[in-house]
């Protein structure tokens, strides 16, 4: 009994392995626009699934398209990542410092803490 | 991969059978659950709270999930040395004997990052001379003298009122502290500390230890701007709103010879107005214990005792000036109810404003006299010749009147709100010249015995309700001399004053009522039939200072001032549908009425002039947060504040254990792995051999 069936009843077509390039090609162009939307999780799972695809499987006419997105994907979630995690830092040690300003920009403020 | 989900489904079964297991113990009364098998949970807790002004925050905290420490009783200076170097089970929950509640040892324990927590033993043994938390300059901002008036009064430089005050209640604390009240529960604590903690041979005690952990966990921080800033934040825009801190508020209670007209506000014409004020709160480092035995008792007494004496002369040869009286809350912070009532008068919105005000007299601490003189006190930058009359008020009476030098400014008094906003004649009695006689002002230890009220043993709780202590005739005797003066003030004939005493006997009741029993048969008698089936700490107030003082007051003059009518009960709710009946100039109070022999009582309907005013800084209506005229203290909101006590494992012995438990995994993934990829082997054997034997 495949186990794996039980969990991922959806669509059986996420499974890569049987479909066709043009289809794998589009599907990562998608993916790679949609993530310009400020979803820099799109371009995580862009580049973490179709890694495989663009760099270990035997070349085939659509993979040097697919390469080159998955280049740019990772290119804009480092990006994000590094934005991400500065500002976060910057918050996280200087929310308490910035006393009104610091209010403003919190969505929840701590109870009994600065 | 199936092993991994056989693995997962296993263990979430096992999770939630013990949760339900958990569930059940709790449900279930005679089994005993795990958690009170661990736990030692303190009833009685009396901890210190966070306070907030404009500028500082005061008080305590704690963490989220409380503070645990190993207990350690402080009793001698090796043990404060164990606890803050020496010792080898950093952080210590401290156990604080008496001697120790003074300002070094706290602020070495404030600097210290080996404490935990305090919990400080309140008893009579081993107590200082003196100890007196608050500031040596009380209210030294909101009083009157300032750089512009009087500078070289200001900050104390005249008088240091608070000489023994070491500042206690006004420092900040990063841990919980907490007051030990109840002797049984200290008993526990120090079983406790003497089964498992304590030092044998001079060598540290092994684990396990007695640890205790305190939970305060105060919400608001940093000052009051911050705090009502995030609080209006919270309103605005978050889905689940929740109050931080609130401003200090409760109400003050006046009453006047003649009635005041309640719903004109603004100048009352014809109207000349002599108050006699006193203070209704106290304080101390800890959250609502005040019995400010002399600090305010002693005025509150004698206030009341001048009303009873004042009431019956001025009903039949009635003064041609009106004699207000009333009694301000949240003094100690900053001067709230008077600086409200103050502010209500200059914006016409009170029943008089202070064009109708004639003079003040103000009753401070006077119950400390023992023979000495009564002092007034007046203001040597606005002084105008014989203020108040005060001499032959005095003739014919045990006491001395005295005043102090003419260059001293006035003690801490709501008086001083008053002088802000105009010069008035006035004068503040107190028992003291130049500091306060009292050693224990605004702590926990300013109670009966400070007063010098006890009683003689063997007396029943009625007996001990009327018994006239030294201190009752004392403050009888400045009640006589305060209502005789105030009838002068107000223009009365001085050949009436003879008739103007104050009864010893009530002021026994008070005093009795007030330091020793709230719940006593005269209290009860007076109060509305519905506290005196509960109980008779029921009443409410948000002032966290000596809680249900402002009703007992309020119902205190109803009775002492009040005519009784034989209005029914729905009618005392709603008496204006009666025409015979004002409720413009009356207020209307269901009491319950004396007990009768078998124990019944008939309620009735008093009618008094007796009247409550809202006492909440009037920073908080101006919304000026960070005002530095008015008072602007708040005070934190909390969840829970709790204690328990139980025994702790060394680090080394949690450690193991959790490493054990990680391994006892890790073992379990591997061999359920191992199974797992040897199933044909292990399992389809047995099958095969019936099949050949076939």
């Amino acid at each position: 009994m495949d186990l794996s069936r039980v969990f991922f009843t959806g669509n059986s077509t996420m499974n890569l392995e049987r479909m066709p390039n043009e289809e794998k090609l589009s599907l990562c162009r998608r993916y790679y626009l949609g993530g310009f939307a400020f979803l820099p999780f799109l371009w995580l799972v862009n580049v973490l699934w179709f890694f495989k695809e663009a760099f270990l499987k035997p070349a085939y006419t659509e993979q040097p398209q697919i390469k080159s997105y998955i280049k740019k994907s990772a290119l804009g979630l480092i990006l994000w990542v590094a934005v991400l995690t500065t500002w976060i830092t910057i918050f996280q040690h200087f929310r308490a410092r910035w006393g009104e300003v610091g209010d403003y920009l919190s969505f929840t403020i701590p109870l009994g803490t600065a | 991969m199936t092993f991994l989900y056989i693995y997962i489904y296993i263990y979430i079964y096992i999770y939630i059978c013990l949760y339900m297991l958990k569930g059940l113990m709790f449900l279930c009364v005679l089994c005993s659950s795990v958690e009170q098998k661990i736990y030692v949970v303190l009833n009685e807790t009396v901890p210190c709270v966070r306070l907030l002004n404009a500028t500082h925050q005061i008080g305590c905290q704690s963490s989220i999930s409380g503070d645990t420490g190993v207990l350690h009783v402080l009793e001698t200076e090796s043990d404060l040395d164990w606890i803050l170097s020496s010792g080898p089970h950093p952080p210590y929950m401290v156990i604080m004997e008496t001697a120790f509640f003074n300002r070094s040892v706290m602020m070495r324990m404030k600097n210290s990052s080996r404490v935990a927590g305090v919990a400080v033993i309140i008893s009579k043994t081993g107590l200082a001379d003196n100890f007196s938390p608050h500031t040596t300059c009380p209210n030294q901002n909101t009083g009157v003298y300032s750089e512009s008036y009087g500078s070289d009064l200001a900050n104390c430089n005249g008088t240091v009122w608070n000489p023994l005050g070491n500042g206690l209640s006004y420092e900040d604390f990063s841990f919980p502290v907490f007051a030990l009240k109840d002797e049984n529960q200290t008993q526990v604590l120090r079983k406790c500390y003497e089964d498992h903690n304590q030092r044998v041979n001079g060598s540290a005690p092994q684990y396990p230890l007695c640890a205790m952990q305190l939970f305060s966990h105060m919400h608001a921080v940093t000052d009051t701007v911050t705090c009502m800033r995030r609080t209006d934040l919270q309103n605005r825009f978050s889905i689940n709103p929740e109050v931080l801190c609130d401003p200090l508020s409760d109400f003050n209670v006046w009453t006047s010879t003649r009635p005041l007209n309640n719903s004109a506000k603004g100048h009352a014409a014809d109207e000349s107005v002599v108050i006699a004020a006193t203070r209704l709160d106290g304080r101390s480092f800890f959250w609502e214990q005040a019995p400010a035995a002399e600090g305010t008792v002693s005025g509150i007494v004698t206030l009341l005792a001048t009303i009873q004496a004042l009431y019956p002369v001025t009903q039949e040869a009635p003064p041609p000036r009106n004699i207000f009286f009333s009694f301000f809350q949240g003094e100690a912070f900053d001067y709230i109810g008077s600086s409200k009532m103050v502010y209500d008068m200059e914006k016409n919105d009170f029943v008089i404003d202070m064009n109708n005000v004639h003079s003040m007299l103000e009753i401070g601490q006077v119950g400390l006299l023992s023979g000495r003189s009564l002092w007034m006190h007046s203001d040597p930058v606005s002084r105008q010749n014989k203020s108040v009359d005060t001499e032959s008020a005095a003739a014919g009476l045990k006491l001395t009147v005295d005043h102090p030098s003419v260059s001293q400014p006035l003690p801490p008094s709501s008086f001083q709100r008053f002088l802000r906003a105009r010069r008035i004649p006035g004068l503040v009695l107190a028992d003291h010249n130049t500091s306060f006689t009292n050693r224990y002002y605004e702590s926990m230890y300013d109670d009966a015995e400070n007063l010098n009220v006890t009683y003689p043993p063997g007396l029943t709780p009625d007996e001990q309700l009327v018994y006239e202590t030294d201190a009752a005739k004392s403050l009888a005797e400045v009640a006589t001399l305060v209502a005789r003066s105030l009838y002068l003030q107000a223009g009365g004939e001085e050949n009436n004053l003879n008739n103007i005493t104050a009864d010893p006997k009530i002021v026994a009741q008070l005093l009795y009522g007030f330091l020793v029993q709230k719940n006593n048969s005269w209290f009860r008698s007076l109060l509305p039939p519905e506290v005196t089936k509960k109980g008779v700490n029921s009443i409410l107030s948000e002032i966290c200072v000596y809680p249900p003082v402002t009703r007992f007051v309020q119902y205190i003059l109803a009775n002492l001032t009040g005519t009784v009518t034989n209005l029914t009960e729905s009618q005392c709710q709603n008496p204006s549908e009666l025409s015979t009946e004002n409720k413009d100039l009356f207020s209307y109070f269901w009491v319950s009425g004396p007990a009768s022999v078998n124990g019944t009582r008939e309620p009735f309907c008093v009618r008094a002039s007796v009247r409550l005013s809202k006492a909440v800084s009037p920073a908080f209506e101006l919304l000026e947060y960070g005002s530095r005229n008015y008072s602007t203290w708040t005070e934190s909101r909390w969840k829970s504040i709790r204690a328990r006590i139980f025994l702790v494992a060394s680090r080394e012995l949690e450690m193991l254990t959790l490493g054990v438990g990680v391994a006892v995994l890790l073992l379990s993934l591997l061999v359920t792995y191992f199974i797992s990829s040897k199933a044909e082997l292990l399992f389809s054997s047995a099958r095969e051999t019936p099949t050949t034997t076939y």
